[in-house]
């Protein structure tokens, strides 16, 4: 009688769910949970293109944007600069960013014990996995200072998990880097650039070896790259920088449906002022170089008759379009061209630096660049950077690695302080793991 | 002699008292016309002893004897009248009779008589061992309210249920004794209509109800009118048989049947309106903008922001709108109409009735919760009495338009200077695109669409005398759709952003279930004195569910919102089938020696399939005895008419954790890359969880004095849970925020109850009745190994309730710095999280209960049900960050301004004080926030004239005028103090009139 009770309250899996065992021990099903990383790195968190990801709240928060929503505070903290351990959105970067990082070490561990996949499955789903898990890493750390590094699935451990100082991060990151650069291809694994390769991964290691001032070794990753001319090099306007088929771009993000495109576009394009989120700030928009064609084809003004405000307009098109044109661009050939010059010029190398600038600024219209010293030569980058870069979620990381925070922010955001280049701890997560002591300093 | 000894037992100490009683106001007068009339009354089981017979509208009486034997003397023209406790009054003309042969039937409306439903059996009231509360369809029908929780609010002891919003359609919380999981979802009671196990999980997720407080509950599907009695199990003896489920209590719904007799047509219309209770006290323009403005000068800010539209000028400073009037001040209106034929021979019985009612929203616009229903119920006896059968089944369809937001929120926080809703030209005025128009939400609904069939059918047959074998089959079958959209329209026409943007959040949800419970019962008289009675059983059930989340956007028009195939990206948050399996054998045992002494055994093994291989089954059991002290002829004399001490231990268990929990998954929830649906990790796992036990004992005292015109009953209860079943919190860094485990934690509900019912007045024309009940309860985590060392110990402290927060003691306004303080616990000269939440707040209430009365007059009667409760709750009226853009409680005229002051509230900042957004921060944090929520309400009054009989004939018609929620008093500084969900519509007040027709 109780075998058939036994039998009677067993239950077959659920038609909506496969076991955690099957899912690596097919090709398609294990790529399967890859692509959700990506399509989590697309929607949700740090890296989303909505005005909750870090490219629209950190222009916020330094001097690329103003804001003008009349949401309510919650809204408004990033741009006044107040954001308390408890900021919502300070909460949703850590949260999302470690799911993602759960998992990427649940895709190493089910590869590692599959016993279905090739070696060259094996190594492909490896190389991309590693390379999420150090990019999520590297923001983090980037935002948050000493963070937990996370290379499993345990939770007893990763629950009570200490922080690791941002040096120990970084060796741990270059390491992940530095293996999953061995097992990608320099091919794409589509025509479309929406898979990490090879390249993808030098382009992080580049960004990571200039934030560390390991000059020689930025330049090296980037060459890696850029000498790659027939990936890499063509002849495209600036209004096709942003285009899906942009040979500049190094790894993109697919949208969600065909037809779809960027969210980054919806973030940041508004049609009527005063603008229902934020507007470039109109001293940024001031500082172009006259001639300078990104400030014609990548910006955009928007007036009511009185006040002209202007908005990002890297991303043209937020509509449906049947047939996507344009995807979230992660890596493009024209920050590794800045990270080398400004590695060159670190270096001495300064006619090499200003090859490398110029290119950038001939791309855009302008003249060669009348740096002459090491020192106007890096400031000239830096300007540049803001230039090509800006809205792309690096304004924030370049003023912070070169310590130019304060001087820059102090004037203009009354509720700036030097504590606010780390962002605070979520008071919920310092709670559930005591081990995340001490806060970061000041909050 | 059936029975002899008992009916002496009882009449022995029946007959002094009421003979007192007879000396007390009756005096015998001899009549000289006068002629001996003599008689026998019986019952089913045999004579009757101490029976009351007295000649109508005459002081003279008498009581039958030891042998059931009367004499009297009287008149021809006379009426005996004939009666007793628990029996139904007989009358009869004397005529030229002068020996009467009297049957008497019993009355199943008297208390101790009327048979309680137990779910698998059922047991006279009187010989109860176990802890039963009841309320009746004169309660229900009295009430105005479509959910049939709102019913039982007040009404019985033990059992607390809170309505989380006043919108149509939301759902409630319902406590049977206290919270005894950790887990805050696993504290539902087990729902059984008409022996069908009824699932309450809710049907949707918060994104697609995004205007409830609470993901939409079945519950809702239930017709009141269609409930004959509720019936709610507590202790262990009465939920032990139900084993796993039965650790919340079991919630046992009976439907109406037909009555054999005249085929009776009824009719029922009603209509009313209905408002919210209470709305908190704001600000006007002139406090608001003084506010504003003190703020932006604390922060050295001379020059206003662009965005501060409503100080900086672009917004009028003299107008002054009451948001919470405009967009929570409506009036619904009501309606509800309820049918019924019913009748039926002997052998056989049917009714069916069908329900309409519809309600409006009190937010602006054109909403409305419609919901109708049928019902049949069947019932068949074979000639022989040995076959009997019964077949319910109810369908019911529900449809919920209302918008797809709350309003409570933005009718509180606009700036009370905001513009104009409307332009002149009618259209939607967005002050060119300052004003983020609340009325823009209009447009985005939320439908709602249910149908639930809920069908049984009960077969049974005496094999052989007192041995029945029966079976219960039950099935149900719930669809329910909801979507919640956000059309383009929500935006400010200026953006030109278009249908392409419009957005739907839609959810489908399915849940199939079936049940077959084959049962043997066996009843055993040994030597008259002894009444065996026997059941065994066994369950099978299974529930199916499907659970469909889809998001869609991108459309090609806005009116084609509803219709995914119109948009251009449709995207599947969540597509689960769920199969959930249950499996026991039950069995009871009771034996009753003299109907003085009952003991009661139940005892269940059940297997669910919500456990991991090897862990699927538990077995749990109960023993209730109950001593029947009143019928010992120590109490023979004296005020005593009834007396029961009862007493209960056992186990229950608790399996609600939702199903496949133990499995180690991927899901299809990834979301779509490069044209695929990417794969993510369901959850993670531990195959090892069991089941949660609850041990509850129970003491119980029933006194009934004054033939039972006093009735008091008591309860001490301890409840204790243990090997609790939680999502134990995880830190992110896991990549999940909880694991499902078990702890060696243990919590303990303790408590006393107390109803009492009294007739206060019982003439020909007044009746007055009293009910009172009252619920202390203490709740209490008694013991939690490595809580310190647990994310846990954040949430909860050892020897306080389950339902505490620990907040930061709040230590006022500092008179220099104008900023809230708190105390630094820890003493590191920082307020931390960690350190300084160290005032433990409970939630719980500390008592509560109501008191209802019913007074009859002729033809008319009043009932009104007042309603108490004293607790603590988070004070509403507080939102934001005082002195930015929204508005605040016009109580926070009491703020700090300059050095010195002694405030309730801190000084204002426009968002720019740091010191002053953290201070305001952890105030919500704070023991500050905490107030006094106690209520007591008015939550029920019904005045109803029933038209004489003479003016109608067989025919009825009642009048009545029913109102719930009318009048609270409370010292809550919010808006009303029943919530949920902070900042959710208040419950609505609700006046109805109808009219009753049946012939």
């Amino acid at each position: 009688m109780c075998y058939s009770c036994d039998d009677f309250v067993n239950v077959d899996l659920p038609t909506t769910q496969l076991s955690s065992n099957l899912v690596f021990e097919d090709y398609n099903t294990a790529t399967a949970a890859v692509l959700a990383v990506y399509a989590q790195i697309r929607d949700k968190g740090l890296t989303t293109g909505n005005p909750s990801g870090m490219q629209i709240k950190l222009g916020e928060y330094t001097d690329e944007l103003q804001f003008f929503g009349a949401g309510g505070q919650t809204d408004a903290s990033f741009y006044s600069n107040i954001v308390l351990p408890n900021n919502n959105t300070v909460k949703n970067w850590w949260n999302n960013t470690y799911s993602q990082i759960y998992a990427t070490n649940a895709i190493l561990e089910g590869v590692q014990k599959s016993t279905a996949l090739n070696t060259n499955q094996k190594n492909q789903l490896t190389g991309e996995a590693l390379f999420c898990r150090a990019l999520l890493h590297f923001y983090l750390t980037n935002l948050y200072g000493d963070i937990p590094y996370i290379t499993n699935t345990n939770y007893n451990t990763n629950t009570t998990i200490p922080k690791t100082s941002v040096n120990i991060v970084y060796e741990k990151l270059e390491a992940d880097l530095l293996i999953a650069e061995a097992l990608l291809n320099l091919e794409y694994l589509n025509s479309e650039r929406i898979r990490p390769n090879k390249a993808t991964v030098q382009a992080l290691l580049a960004r990571l070896y200039l934030y560390s001032g390991k000059w020689s070794a930025a330049e090296n990753a980037a060459s890696a790259i850029l000498n790659n001319t027939a990936m890499y090099e063509g002849t495209q306007s600036l209004d096709e920088v942003f285009l899906k088929d942009s040979f500049s771009t190094i790894w993109q993000l697919s949208p969600n449906a065909d037809g779809e495109n960027t969210l980054e576009a919806g973030s940041n394009i508004f049609m009527q002022g005063p603008p229902p989120g934020s507007a470039l700030s109109e001293n940024f928009v001031n500082s172009f170089e006259s001639g300078d064609q990104r400030r014609t084809s990548w910006i955009k003004a928007v007036t009511n008759g009185t006040t002209t405000w202007h908005h990002a307009f890297k991303y043209k098109t937020f509509e449906n379009t049947g047939t996507s044109v344009e995807y979230s661009i992660m890596f493009r050939t024209a920050e590794i061209y800045l990270i080398r010059a400004e590695a060159r010029a670190q270096l001495g190398n300064l006619t090499d630096a200003k090859i490398d600038l110029n290119r950038i600024r001939n791309t855009a219209g302008l003249n060669n660049t009348t740096a002459m010293s090491m020192q106007d030569i890096i400031k000239a980058i830096l300007k540049e950077r803001h230039a090509e870069l800006f809205t792309e979620g690096h304004r924030f990381f370049d003023l912070k690695r070169t310590l130019m925070l304060n001087e820059v922010l102090t004037p203009i955001k009354p509720g700036w302080d030097a504590k606010d280049i780390l962002f605070p701890i979520p008071d919920t997560e310092l709670l559930l793991n005591p081990n995340l002591n001490p806060q970061n300093p000041g909050y | 002699m059936k029975n002899y000894l008992l009916f002496k037992a009882w009449a022995s100490h029946r007959l002094p008292y009421l003979t007192t009683l007879l000396l007390l106001f009756w005096v015998t007068i001899s009549s000289s016309q006068n002629v001996p009339i003599s008689g026998t009354v019986t019952d089913a089981q045999g004579t009757l002893p101490g029976v009351n017979v007295t000649l109508k509208n005459k002081t003279i009486g008498t009581f039958t004897d030891i042998e059931g034997k009367f004499q009297i003397n009287a008149t021809s023209e006379d009426t005996l009248v004939v009666s007793s406790m628990g029996y139904t009054a007989v009358e009869l003309l004397v005529g030229n009779q002068t020996v009467f042969n009297i049957t008497l039937q019993p009355d199943e409306t008297t208390l101790q008589e009327v048979l309680i439903n137990a779910g698998y059996y059922k047991v006279k009231d009187k010989e109860r061992t176990g802890s039963i509360a009841k309320i009746t369809a004169k309660d229900i029908e009295t009430q105005p309210v479509t959910n049939f929780l709102a019913t039982m609010q007040g009404r019985m002891a033990g059992v607390n249920i809170t309505q989380s919003s006043g919108i149509a359609g939301s759902g409630f919380d319902i406590k049977i004794r206290g919270q005894n999981s950790l887990r805050t979802d696993g504290n539902a009671p087990l729902y059984i209509i008409d022996g069908v196990p009824y699932a309450s999980d809710p049907l949707g997720v918060g994104y697609t109800a995004t205007v409830m407080a609470l993901p939409t509950s079945p519950l809702n599907n239930i017709n009141p009118g269609d409930i004959e009695s509720i019936e709610i199990l507590k202790d262990a003896d009465a939920t032990a048989i139900y084993g796993s489920r039965g650790a919340n209590g079991v919630v046992l719904i009976t439907t109406k049947k037909g009555k054999a007799g005249k085929t009776k047509f009824s009719i029922n219309v009603n209509r009313g309106t209905a408002q919210v209770t209470r709305f908190a006290d704001l600000m006007g323009t002139k406090q608001y903008l003084e506010m504003r403005r003190e703020a932006f000068a604390n922060d050295g800010i001379t020059e206003y922001p662009a965005n501060a539209y409503d100080i900086n000028g672009t917004w009028n400073p003299e107008r002054e709108t009451d948001w919470q009037k405009q967009l929570i001040g409506g009036t619904a209106q009501i309606t509800n109409v309820q049918s019924a034929i019913a009748g039926g021979s002997e052998g056989t019985q049917f009714l069916i009735s069908g329900n309409y009612g519809k309600e409006t929203t009190v937010f602006p616009g054109d909403f409305n919760y419609q919901k109708g229903n049928i019902r049949v119920n069947l019932t068949h006896t074979a000639p022989d009495k040995r076959f009997k059968t019964t077949f319910a089944a109810g369908y019911t369809h529900q449809n919920n338009n209302q918008p797809a937001i709350d309003y409570t929120i933005e009718a509180r926080m606009i700036a009370p200077n905001a513009p104009a809703l409307y332009n002149n030209d009618g259209s939607l005025n967005w002050e060119n695109g300052t004003f983020n128009n609340p009325l823009r939400n209009l447009k985005g609904e939320f439908l709602a669409k249910t149908y639930d069939l809920v069908s049984n059918l009960l077969l049974s047959y005496e094999i052989i005398p007192n041995l029945e074998i029966k079976s219960n089959f039950g099935f149900t079958d719930l669809r329910h759709k909801e979507s919640s959209s956000k059309p383009s329209t929500i935006y400010d026409p200026a953006w030109e952003v278009g249908p392409e943007y419009s957005l739907i959040s839609m959810g489908n949800t399915t849940r199939q279930s079936w049940v077959i419970e084959p049962q043997l019962n066996y009843k055993l008289k040994i030597k008259e004195l002894l009444k065996v009675e026997a059941l065994v059983g066994s369950t099978f059930q299974e529930q199916i569910g499907s659970q469909l989340i889809q998001r869609a956007s991108g459309f090609t028009s806005n009116s084609l919102i509803n219709n995914l195939a119109a948009a251009s990206n449709v995207t599947v948050d969540g597509n689960e089938t769920s199969e959930y399996r249950y499996q026991a054998f039950f069995g009871r045992i009771n034996l009753n020696y003299n109907s003085k002494y009952i003991i009661n055994l139940t005892g269940r093994r059940d297997g669910s399939s919500r456990f991991g291989p090897g862990r699927q089954f538990a077995s749990f059991g109960a023993v209730g005895a109950a001593w029947l002290f009143g019928a010992e002829s120590i109490f023979n004399k004296g005020p005593l008419s009834f007396g029961k001490l009862r007493a209960s231990y056992g186990i229950t268990g608790n399996d609600q954790i939702g199903n496949y929990q133990f499995l180690d998954t991927y899901s299809a929830t990834g979301g779509n890359y490069q044209g695929i649906i990417g794969l993510l990790p369901t959850r993670l796992f531990n195959p090892n969880f069991a089941w949660e036990t609850n041990k509850k004992i129970e003491l119980g005292l029933e006194v009934g004095l004054f033939k039972d015109r006093i009735f008091i009953t008591a309860a001490v209860f301890r409840n204790q849970s243990s090997n609790q079943l939680v999502g134990t919190p995880l830190a992110a860094t896991t990549g999940f925020t909880s694991i499902q485990a078990n702890l060696d934690a243990s919590v303990q509900n303790s408590g006393i109850e107390l109803t009492t019912r009294t007739v206060n007045v019982e003439t020909k024309n007044w009746t007055w009745t009293t009910n009172f009940n009252f619920t202390m309860l203490k709740n209490e985590l008694l013991s939690f190994s490595g809580l310190e060392s647990s994310t846990y110990r954040n949430q909860f402290v050892i020897g306080q309730p389950l339902n505490i927060q620990k907040m930061y003691q709040f230590e006022g306004v500092n008179p220099t710095t104008g900023l809230y303080q708190f105390k630094d616990a820890d003493g590191d000269g920082r307020i931390t999280p960690e350190g300084d939440r160290t005032a433990v707040v409970d939630f719980n209430p500390q008592f509560y209960g109501g008191l209802q009365n019913q007074i009859k007059f002729k033809n008319w009667q009043l009932d009104f049900l007042f309603q108490f409760i004293k607790q603590k709750n988070t004070n509403t009226a507080a939102v934001g960050y005082p002195g930015t853009t929204g508005n605040q409680a016009s109580a926070l005229s009491d703020h700090w301004q300059n050095s010195g002051d002694t405030a309730t509230y801190q000084r204002f900042t426009s968002g720019a004080d740091e010191e002053a957004m953290q201070a305001q921060v952890n105030y919500y944090s704070s023991t500050g926030i905490i107030t006094d929520a106690s209520f007591i309400r008015l939550k029920n009054i019904a005045v109803s004239y029933n038209m004489p009989s003479k003016w109608l004939g067989n025919a009825s018609c009642k009048f009545v005028v029913e109102g719930q929620n009318l009048v609270t008093f409370t010292p809550y500084k919010g808006a009303d103090p029943e919530f949920i969900v902070t900042n959710s519509l208040p419950p609505l007040k609700i006046i109805t009139a109808g009219i009753q027709l049946s012939f």
